[in-house]
Parts: C-alpha cells; sequence; structure tokens
C-alpha cells in the first residue's frame, strides 16, 4: 500500500540549460536509489535551442553558426520530442518522479502534463487543450501555448513541459516548433484579456496545478535549491 | 476473460481440446487491465518479455508497455555484435514525445536487430509479442531466466502495478 505524495519544489529562477541538465541527471540517479523524494524543478532559461533524440536539425532555420548572433544556444538532448525553443518568460516544470511508484505509463503522464498547462490558462479565463493524435502539447485553436519533452528512465521522469507565459515569441520564428509547419506559437499573454499577475505567482500556480493534478498531498519547498549540491561539484 | 470462456466454449462445442492442437502453441491469460499476456515468455517488472529457443532469446516489450506508452514513432536499437546486461538500457523508443529506455531482462550478445521497426515503429504496438521483437540475444548467463517472472506472475504484477494509480 502506498504511503502519503510527497513532493518537493526546488524553485531555481534562471538557470543555463546545461546546468540544468546535469543536475536533472543527478536527481534522476538519486530518485532511482529512492535517496530523494519526487522532485519538481521550477524554473527559466537563457534564450536555447534544444532537440530531442531524433536529432531532428532539419527543423532549425537558420545555421547554428547564427546562433550566437541572436543570443542563443543550441542543445541536442535524450527526450522526446522536436526541436524547441525556451527563454526568459517561459515558464518550465522538470519533474522528476518515479512512474513506477504512481502507476502511470507514458501517456498517461504525459495527459496529466498537458491538463497541468490547460488548468493554468483556464486560471486566466483562456480555453486551451491537448493536442490531437501527434501533436503532443497544448493549443488554444490552432496556436501552441503550451509544448512537453520527456525522458523516462527505469520508469524515472526528466524534462518535462514549458508553458509560455510571455516569451519573445519571434524566437520561435527560426525553427519549426515541434516540426509542425503552418501553426503558429502563442503565449498567456497574447491569449488573455485578463491582467496577468507576476511570473512568479503564475509560476506558483502552475506547480499547484501539477501538484493537484498528481495528487500530491504534501508539497515542501526545498530551502536554497542551488545546481551545486552540498557535498559535490558538477565536473 | 471473456475470450478464454469463448475459446472453451467453442472447443467444447467442435469437441476439441485445446491440447490437441500441437500448433496453438500460445495460450493466453488474461489480466484485469486486459492487456495480454502470454505464456511461456518470461517478464522483467520493467515490462520487457524473453521467449528463450534453444541458444538464442528474443526481446521485446509487452502489450501491457505498448498500450501504457501510446503509439511508438521512434526506436533506438543498438548493433548486432554488442553486448546487454540484465537490468541495464539497451535502447529506447519515444512515444507521445516521451523517449523511454529499454531495459534487457538478461545478458549477453546481440545477436539480430529487427531493422524492421526502424521504418515501422508501430509495430511494436500492433504486434508487440511477434512482429515488433526488438532484439535476439545469445544469452551469457542462461540462469538469469529464472529470475525472470512467468506469465501468472507478471498478470498479478500489472495488476498491482495499475491499481496503485
Amino acid at each position: 500500500m502506498r504511503g502519503p505524495l510527497k513532493l518537493e519544489v526546488w524553485k531555481m529562477g534562471f538557470v543555463n540549460y546545461l546546468e540544468a541538465l546535469k543536475l536533472q541527471e543527478k536527481l534522476v540517479s538519486d530518485r532511482k536509489l529512492c535517496r530523494i523524494p519526487d522532485t519538481l524543478l521550477s524554473l527559466q532559461h537563457p534564450p536555447t535551442y534544444t532537440l530531442g533524440k531524433r536529432r531532428t536539425d532539419h527543423n532549425l532555420l537558420i545555421p547554428e553558426s547564427e546562433l550566437k548572433n541572436i543570443g542563443a544556444e543550441l542543445h541536442y538532448t535524450q527526450r522526446g520530442g522536436d526541436i524547441t525553443f525556451h527563454g526568459p518568460h517561459q515558464a518550465i516544470l522538470y519533474p522528476i518522479i518515479s512512474l513506477r511508484e504512481m502507476g502511470l505509463g507514458a501517456r498517461n503522464y504525459v495527459e496529466k502534463l498537458e491538463s497541468t498547462m490547460i488548468e493554468l490558462s483556464s486560471l486566466y479565463g483562456v480555453k486551451a487543450c491537448a493536442g490531437k493524435k501527434c501533436e503532443t502539447g497544448v493549443w488554444v485553436g490552432e496556436r501552441k501555448i503550451g509544448a512537453i519533452g520527456v525522458r523516462i528512465s527505469s520508469g524515472i521522469t526528466s524534462h518535462g513541459l514549458a508553458f509560455n507565459i510571455d516569451p519573445e515569441l519571434e524566437y520561435f520564428k527560426h525553427i519549426v516548433p515541434c516540426g509542425i509547419t503552418d501553426k503558429e506559437v502563442t503565449s498567456l499573454r497574447r491569449e488573455t484579456s485578463t491582467a496577468l499577475p507576476s511570473e512568479e505567482v503564475i509560476q506558483e500556480q502552475l506547480i499547484s496545478c501539477f501538484a493537484r493534478l498528481f495528487g500530491y498531498n504534501t508539497v515542501v519547498q526545498k530551502e536554497n535549491p542551488s545546481i551545486l549540491s552540498d557535498h559535490e561539484e558538477i565536473a | 476473460m471473456a475470450l478464454t470462456l469463448w475459446a472453451s466454449s467453442t472447443a467444447n462445442a467442435l469437441k476439441i481440446s485445446c491440447a490437441s492442437k500441437p500448433h496453438l502453441s500460445l495460450a493466453f491469460s488474461f489480466s484485469r487491465c486486459f492487456s495480454t499476456v502470454l505464456d511461456g515468455l518470461k517478464y522483467a517488472n520493467s515490462h520487457e518479455w524473453v521467449k528463450h529457443e534453444g541458444s538464442v532469446a528474443t526481446i521485446g516489450i509487452t502489450d501491457h508497455a505498448q498500450d501504457h506508452l501510446g503509439e511508438v514513432v521512434f526506436v533506438e536499437l543498438p548493433e548486432p555484435g554488442g553486448s546487454v546486461s540484465q537490468g541495464k538500457g539497451f535502447g529506447a523508443v519515444e512515444s507521445v514525445k516521451a523517449t523511454s529506455d529499454i531495459n534487457s531482462p538478461i545478458s549477453g550478445e546481440v545477436v539480430e536487430v529487427n531493422s524492421k521497426l526502424t521504418e515501422a515503429p508501430g509495430l511494436i504496438n500492433k504486434s508487440p509479442y511477434e512482429e515488433g521483437w526488438m532484439i535476439k540475444v545469445k544469452p551469457s548467463s542462461p540462469s538469469e531466466l529464472e529470475s525472470l517472472m512467468g506469465s501468472k506472475e507478471y498478470t498479478k504484477f500489472c495488476e498491482e502495478e495499475d491499481a496503485s494509480h
């Protein structure tokens, strides 16, 4: 019989993509060994393009050499999904959780991530919905407001979701976002007529939606979360 | 449940016993979650199956696994000649924007890889125990098979796992 479900939240602010990736790898390893509870990283990235395991770099529309000029990095990852952009004013959640302990498969997990963003959108009167078959993500009509790309290793998740609060949408013009042509990218700012509170509030709401949808009854915040753990250095 | 009852009542009506049909080499048992579990295979708790025939073991993922993954759009497999270790990853599948590592239920040398999966990854969903096989391995420690679950154990395992959700 499973005990109470505990989630530890790390509010990390602005984090470089590679550092966040290294942290996730360490946390996945710790979670596999049950050294830590289910953990949720909440953060934003500087302008970064990322590719998934399928390495669909034909969906990057400018030469890699140009990226520095527009102030962006490019990273190849092991997550699912196509090319995407992360940047300031986009709320990111990276859950490092044990799907096996929760009895969830990949499909159910991703559906709950979609629901997390749909619920957050509804707080601002925005009617979002999950993508149709093969279009995982969250849409407002034909416009994409939230993206998902996940890695599952021995039942432990990493990577996660990216929700557009008010990112610089011009950056998306340099890619075929998520490999889907002819569909726009949008943001909460664009879709709502409600005045938006601070991003910190919105990110807190996103965390609450996640915790509720996944059935966590104890949510604790990690004090002073940092890239470097207490005893180790990132090499 | 329904299919097992149908099969046996039909067999009775036709005066056939299942045991007398030797080509019916696969028997089914059902889990409450209605995914198929085959007798005669061994199962890992990470939802891979092994079919040991002579000196070669065929490996794939179960019906329960493919159902929980969703539609598979990409499969990454090792090269023949490589080695696999029990419990360690040997490849990955992508479905619903999630890449899931696939772990090997046994250790050994990869002797064949299902290249059809590159063009038709959906075979894993349509036919997880047959056309969707992933790799064939020469087992290095055949005793590892004894540590795996049989069909009844695996069926119960799936039920328990799904009940915790």
